[in-house]
């Protein structure tokens, strides 16, 4: 019952917001009602018992992938009035890469059993359970039978990061010396302070 | 089936901080729609003493190397939430998954200690 009225729930809101994603004319709106929209389909993935979706969904998209997105939107210098202006003369050209979206999902929902992958049975019965919960059970999977592409996946995040450094660092322009704190704390007051005592009537010789 | 009875407490957190953040924004609203005189008019709603009206556009362009830091930040964030099911599934994967993870651990710490040679998170 409870989980039926909270299924409601969050789907409705998932869809709202998603509805509202597309039509807020502020696209820094869409990207707050995006992050509500992740934040329900967390809810959802909790529902049918994918725990560590739901981490996800909260801690890389919502806390990572939304920032990201604010930071593209507030970066890029667009006039969006203008952007809106080809709607309709754009039309055909957006229902065909929705089209290609949706090809997208069908097929990689469908390739549950392609190659080396065996996700589940036509049936419909999930594979068996390596673990008591889902995040063992992923955690099975992930580092034994697919140790290699976890190997890769992080081989591709390393090339993601140089390549992000490469392509955003610049070197400061001014060259400015860094800042030694043993330097500093070696520095005794003899080595620094000299003490003077001129003669009356004559300046301090330096 | 997982047992969801123990997600009922955020559930009614939930509907709590729903009630509440409702509460604080329209109970207000509608206080001082009951109690107060409401016709506006222009020179009421026109920005007075504390405010002036906007120059330009509050969306402005700013340097890349926030983007950056918020690239570095997702992909440390991957790594740690890819630490989460590894450590729970220890038992099963055995040394495996212990040198798996090392190994992976090892190919970020060469991209951290790149960043951290070019100076990537240096700031002037």
């Amino acid at each position: 019952m409870i989980q039926t009225l909270a299924f409601y729930l969050f789907a409705v809101l998932v869809i709202a917001s998603a509805v509202m994603v597309i039509t807020a004319r502020n696209p820094v709106h869409s990207v707050l009602w995006l992050i509500l929209a992740f934040f329900n389909g967390a809810g959802l993935m909790v529902l049918v018992g994918a725990e560590f979706i739901a981490m996800l969904l909260v801690i890389v998209y919502v806390g990572a992938v939304a920032v990201l997105f604010l930071f593209v939107v507030m970066m890029l210098d667009i006039d969006f009035a203008e952007l809106r202006a080809g709607f309709v003369k754009n039309f055909p050209l957006g229902i065909a890469v929705a089209l290609v979206l949706l090809a997208e999902l069908v097929l990689g929902i469908g390739a549950y059993q392609a190659g080396a992958l065996q996700l589940g049975e036509p049936s419909g019965v999930g594979a068996p359970r390596m673990g008591e919960s889902n995040i063992e059970s992923i955690g099975a999977l992930l580092y034994g039978k697919y140790l290699f592409l976890f190997e890769t996946a992080g081989i591709i995040l390393l090339v993601a990061m140089v390549g992000a450094i490469v392509l955003t660092h610049r070197p400061p322009k001014t060259q400015r010396g860094h800042q030694n704190i043993s330097k500093q704390n070696q520095r005794r007051p003899q080595d620094a302070t000299v003490m003077k005592q001129p003669p009356v009537g004559q300046g301090v010789e330096l | 089936m997982v047992d969801l009875s123990q997600y009922l407490p955020i559930l009614l957190f939930l509907f709590v901080a729903l009630a509440l953040s409702a509460a604080f924004v329209f109970l207000p609203m509608g206080v001082s729609r009951l109690t107060g005189t409401h016709n506006p008019d222009a020179e009421k709603l026109s920005e007075y003493e504390c405010g002036f009206p906007a120059f330009e556009e509050p969306r402005s362009q700013f340097d890349v190397r926030f983007y950056l830091v918020a690239i570095l930040f997702i992909i440390f964030d991957l790594e740690a939430a890819f630490l989460f099911p590894w450590a729970v599934s220890l038992d099963i994967t055995g040394w495996a998954g212990w040198i798996t993870m090392m190994v992976f651990l090892f190919e970020l710490i060469v991209g951290f200690a790149y960043a951290w040679k070019v100076g990537a998170l240096e700031w002037e």
